[in-house]
């Protein structure tokens, strides 16, 4: 994995990027469709983006305060590993071709 | 010639928006698996949202394993993925939904996102077979009367503030009653100890009831304001049957008010077991089978959790 954390001086906004790999892009899709239906608890001052490039889940984080990106960042690098955890137990996924 | 199981559906259930973690496996009204498990605090804690979804996290794999093993199935023979949508807990439903929305994808399946209080009807509904009953749903964080109407779980009567469960659950941590196996489990056993009866503050307000003023109480006060609800929304419905959902809903004592009431009027009561009124992943299962027989699913995008989710929300297809 990637990261970087930078301010963006035009805005104002402190930006976070993480970059994970999987072995396939199907299963980095998956990945992606689990963990990006649900909200953030705090509505104000956090965003966050999900994105697949090949095998890659790119997730960019834009915060107000550093207080507020760590504990969106915290929280889904949790729900990151249990997604990864559940796809090592019970994968590989049923149309991988294996 | 092996036997053809077209006709069959089975559904996983997931469940654990609130201290308990379960995952049952139905196959048309046959419950095949329901393992679960309750995140226990010391005497005098209550349960917090990050906590319980550390605890269901450290599970909820081991769990799954389980309901499969049990249930002798491999993911192939699952028809349907269905998970609590809401209300309960956000942290933990969140825990729950990932590995829903994760093994649904990996295995191909649908997805279906329930509401828990759908879960505790549609399983009172298939272990007792009432008919159409009113229904009283009690327990640590809901409390309705419900009737069925036209496509919807209808709202007849609620608490103004906090649940019956909530109110056992707090006055058990004022005294440190054990929370092992559950504190409202605990309070029943020394309530039945008792003899004297101490006059409360009885708050019921036409269809709805508060209970936030007298954490004080005792069972007999808070289960008669109970039965009076019940009872009302019955003579408002011209209904017959009564059944019980939701852990407090395993109060023997509650249910033998209700049943004193039921007598005195000609109606038929009907309660589960704990292991069926108590939050279970079964009860998942069986309003997800109902919802994906009837044509239903839950898009990945749209599955997102919620804190609140009201019974009424919900288009009841699957009922005429």
């Amino acid at each position: 994995m990637s990261t970087d954390g930078e301010t963006d001086h035009k805005t104002g906004k402190l930006e976070f990027s993480l970059d994970v790999p999987f072995p396939s892009s199907s299963e980095a899709s998956i990945a992606l469709r689990s963990l990006s239906p649900d909200r953030e608890p705090r509505r104000g001052g956090i965003s966050k983006r999900l994105t697949v490039t090949g095998n890659t889940l790119s997730v960019r984080w834009s915060a107000d305060e550093a207080r507020i990106l760590r504990v969106s960042v915290n929280s889904f690098l949790d729900h990151l590993s249990l997604v990864l955890e559940t796809m090592e137990t019970f994968g590989p996924p049923v149309d991988s071709g294996i | 010639m092996s036997r053809s199981s077209a006709a069959m559906t089975v559904v996983i259930g997931f469940e654990g928006s609130a201290n308990k973690i379960g995952i049952g496996i139905i196959r048309d009204g046959e419950v095949l698996s329901n393992p679960r498990r309750t995140y226990i605090t010391p005497p005098g804690q209550g349960f917090m949202p990050s906590d319980t979804a550390r605890h269901h996290r450290a599970v909820i794999l081991t769990v799954l394993k389980e309901a499969l093993e049990q249930a002798g199935l491999k993911p192939a023979d699952i028809d349907c993925v269905a998970y609590t949508k809401g209300p309960g807990m956000g942290a933990p439903l969140v825990t729950v939904a990932l590995v829903a929305r994760t093994v649904a994808q990996l295995w191909g399946k649908p997805l279906l996102g329930v509401n828990h209080c759908i879960g505790h009807i549609e399983m009172g509904r298939l272990i007792t077979k009432a008919n159409n009953p009113t229904v009283l749903y009690v327990s640590g964080g809901n409390t309705q009367v419900i009737a069925y109407s036209e496509r919807r779980y209808r709202i007849f009567g609620e608490t103004i503030d906090i649940a019956v469960g909530n109110c056992l659950d707090r006055f058990a941590r004022v005294i440190k009653i054990s929370n092992d196996p559950s504190p409202g489990y605990n309070i029943e056993q020394m309530a039945k100890k008792g003899s004297q009866y101490v006059e409360l503050p009885y708050t019921v307000k036409g269809m709805d009831v508060s209970f936030s003023g007298i954490l004080s109480y005792i069972e007999e006060t808070v289960f008669s304001m109970l039965v009076e609800i019940t009872e009302r929304a019955m003579a408002h419905c011209g209904s017959q049957e009564v059944l019980i959902v939701g852990g407090v809903g395993c109060n023997l004592r509650l249910q033998e008010m209700m049943g004193v009431m039921c007598q005195e009027r000609g109606a038929k009561l009907f309660a589960t077991d704990e292991r069926f009124c108590i939050d279970n992943g079964a009860m998942i299962a069986q309003a997800g089978w109902e919802m994906f027989r009837s044509g239903q699913v839950t898009e990945l995008e749209d599955s997102w959790i919620t804190q609140r989710y009201r019974t009424d929300e919900v288009e009841v297809t699957w009922r005429d």
